[in-house]
């Protein structure tokens, strides 16, 4: 029985897949391009070259760490939509402590060790501090988790915004940056070598992934988390402080979250920006998680496709006249019909596939 | 719950978002200590204030007439996304670069057009097919996010709208559709508790079984009231940009989260059209608080200024949060018979 839900929930994931990529086709053609082309660009971008892959990679370990932040989340029916927020909080946090500690540091591959050390730690810290402010308001002040993570998500891009642009700009960049990290603060890059990819971070992503999966599913503390998720009153009746729950959960999913800051600039970026455009990770990881059930294992593949999406969208931006915010349109497509696995239940039923008796 | 608690409490909630604008206000006020007040609080002040308050207040009316049914229309943001850039779109299509005053009110009508097709969709995937109302809702605001500067880039070749233009005001320099909104939320609080069809809309969320056995289609008045929720959402974008004269489609859209802020202003007002509205008028001063600052002379920082509403959201929802839901809402209806 069990499995027969796990099989019915892959086959929703990829029917609201396929059903979001064929509405894109259509709006393509309707907007007057070639869809064949696009199709082609599609596949050809994210896996038809190493460049294509290793990009593709470098997008999933974003997606899936900050996707396994949502389902943490959403598992216990905490609606955290401010893991975008958490992600930036935890990025910059990153940039300010290296950047800041760095001088009192041999200048080294050991002292870059600590120094990725620091600045992950800051990262978590920042992350499960920023997304534990609005578990404490919806805890004890009753205020609902979803508009407060929205507004944190705006307070954070405004505010990393304003930092970004006056207390730490680099005042020898011609652009709105902070300083970079130095250049001895990067992971190893066995096997592949890349700038903006190392093995050792995506490493660092499925090793998150197994211990997150593991303290949500053999731990107390998980099980009473996903408990208070499905069903509140038995999680109360087992001894579960609700709104302590409510904390813990968020400050967990912030920390997975600022984490994945500290891996996109640790790994990619290597300084920090304005944060309307480092990219909206943290808002497709919500359809990533969606996609995946929920469940953290499930995030791997659920992110894999996401991150070809992605790398196909920047090849698409340079090989071709297809507005490259399409793609953002498909991902939301995709959460929409993931949202209505009803659908796809009747038109099973209709056409006679799917073939259990329910 | 009576009358009088009933406006007790709404009126403690705008009590304390008032205190909120007040305190906003002194915090600025102690930056500097030669601007007196009458130079910050000016007539100039007061008609922007409204006109940034009239997106959030039509999105307001709109989602607590599906909240009273019983539907968590989360989407409004996503709705008026679309029914600014459609108005956009309507405009630039009619009269190009230069359109006229009659080409902003078709841009109007086409906005509502627009975004009532688009919640017939999404309320048949709602009320029809039982979609999770608050991820189908959030899906609404990304596929907005997406297609929206997309469709923008595929017209002008950019995310944003070149210069179209904006509404003339009529009488003392206001624009015509405050007065429109103004009109929209009376009718709509004299239809909601002075109503039969009123009363509908409450039971819908309240105890859709007591109205199913009076013999009424609870999906049916639950139908309407989400179409009707677009339809405010996407005019709500639409005077937006009426207001703005151009569409802007970076960064998070120039709705930028105003459609969210609408959901919080409902729950201040209590459910109450003319509460959210109020809620609503604050939240637009907030807004404009930066305009002013500017004006006279205070030296803050712009970015952190434009913060304040999203800070006021957070605070007053925690002071204020725990509203009475009705108690059907989020749950699918389905008749026995």
């Amino acid at each position: 029985m069990l499995s027969a839900t796990v099989l019915e929930r892959i086959a929703i994931a990829i029917a609201s897949t396929l059903s979001a990529i064929l509405i894109g086709l259509v709006i393509v053609a309707v907007a007057g391009y070639n869809p064949v082309q696009f199709v082609n660009q599609l596949v050809v971008g994210s896996f038809g070259s190493e460049r294509a892959i290793v990009r593709t990679l470098r997008y999933s370990t974003l997606f899936i760490l900050t996707g396994v932040a949502v389902a943490v989340a959403f598992r216990a029916g905490v609606f955290n939509i401010g893991v975008q927020g958490q992600f930036i909080m935890g990025g910059f946090a990153t940039v300010v402590s290296i950047v800041g500690i760095a001088p009192l540091l041999p200048e080294n591959a050991v002292g870059g060790t600590i120094l990725i050390a620091i600045g992950t730690l800051a990262a978590i810290v920042a992350g499960g501090l920023y997304a534990a402010l609005p578990g404490v308001l919806k805890a004890y002040g009753g205020a609902n988790e979803i508009i407060t993570t929205i507004m944190l998500n705006f307070i954070a891009i405004g505010f990393v915004g304003w930092l970004v642009a006056g207390r730490f700009n680099d005042p020898e960049a011609t652009a709105t940056r902070t300083r970079q990290l130095p250049e001895y603060v990067e992971l190893p890059s066995p096997i592949v070598s890349d700038p903006n990819f190392s093995l050792v971070g995506l490493l660092v992503m499925l090793a998150t992934v197994a211990a997150v999966a593991v303290i949500m599913a053999r731990t107390s503390f998980g099980y009473d988390m996903v408990t208070s998720g499905y069903q509140q009153s038995a999680a109360g009746y087992a001894g579960v402080d609700p709104k302590r729950m409510i904390v813990s959960t968020m400050t967990f999913s912030g920390v997975v979250a600022g984490l994945a800051g500290a891996v996109f600039v640790i790994m990619i970026q290597g300084y920090y920006t304005d944060p309307s455009g480092v990219g909206n990770y943290g808002f497709d990881a919500i359809a990533v998680s969606l996609l995946a059930a929920n469940n953290p294992v499930g995030v791997v593949p659920a992110g894999l496709l996401f991150g070809g999406l992605e790398s196909a969208g920047s090849h698409i931006q340079i090989n071709s006249d297809v507005p490259v915010q399409l793609i953002d349109g498909i991902v939301g497509l995709v959460v929409l019909f993931v949202a209505v696995p009803e659908l796809f239940r009747m038109i099973a039923k209709r056409t006679g596939l799917g073939g259990e008796n329910r | 719950m009576s009358v009088a608690d009933y406006t007790a409490r709404t009126s403690v909630r705008l009590g304390g978002l008032v205190l909120f604008v007040l305190i906003a206000f002194g915090v600025a006020l102690t930056f500097t200590d030669e601007i007196a007040l009458e130079r910050l609080v000016t007539f100039g002040f007061l008609s922007r204030s409204l006109e940034m308050a009239t997106p959030i207040a039509l999105a307001a009316v709109g989602g607590l007439y599906a909240e009273k049914s019983g539907v968590f229309n989360i989407g409004l943001e996503g709705f008026m996304i679309f029914g600014a850039f459609s108005a956009a779109a309507t405009m630039y299509a009619l009269g190009g670069t230069s359109p006229t005053q009659g080409h902003v009110w078709a841009a109007l009508v086409a906005a509502v057009l627009v975004s009532v097709a688009l919640t017939v969709l999404f309320a048949v995937l709602l009320i029809h097919f039982k979609a999770d109302q608050i991820v189908a809702g959030l899906a609404v605001w990304f596929v907005g996010l997406g297609f929206a500067p997309f469709t923008a880039a595929v017209i002008w070749g950019s995310r944003s709208s070149p210069g179209l233009t904006s509404i003339d005001p009529i009488a003392f320099g206001q624009s015509p559709l405050i007065l429109l909104t103004i009109g929209i939320v009376v009718a709509s609080w004299v239809v909601l508790y002075r109503t039969r069809y009123g009363n509908w809309i409450q039971a819908a969320g309240e105890n859709p079984e007591a109205l199913d056995t009076a013999g009424i289609d609870v999906n049916r008045v639950r139908y309407a009231t989400v179409i009707f929720s677009g339809a405010m959402a996407g005019l709500g974008g639409a005077v937006l940009l009426a207001h703005a004269g151009n569409f802007g489609g970076t960064g998070e859209t120039m709705v930028d989260g105003r459609g969210w802020i609408g959901i919080v202003a409902y729950l201040f007002g209590n459910y109450n059209p003319i509460g959210a509205a109020a809620a609503a008028l604050l939240f637009g001063a907030l807004d404009m608080l930066n305009v002013q600052f500017q004006t006279v002379g205070i030296d803050l920082p712009s970015r952190l200024v434009n913060l304040l509403p999203y800070v006021a959201v957070i605070v007053v929802l925690t002071a204020w949060g725990k509203t009475r839901m009705p108690d059907a809402v989020g749950e699918p209806y389905e008749s026995e018979e």
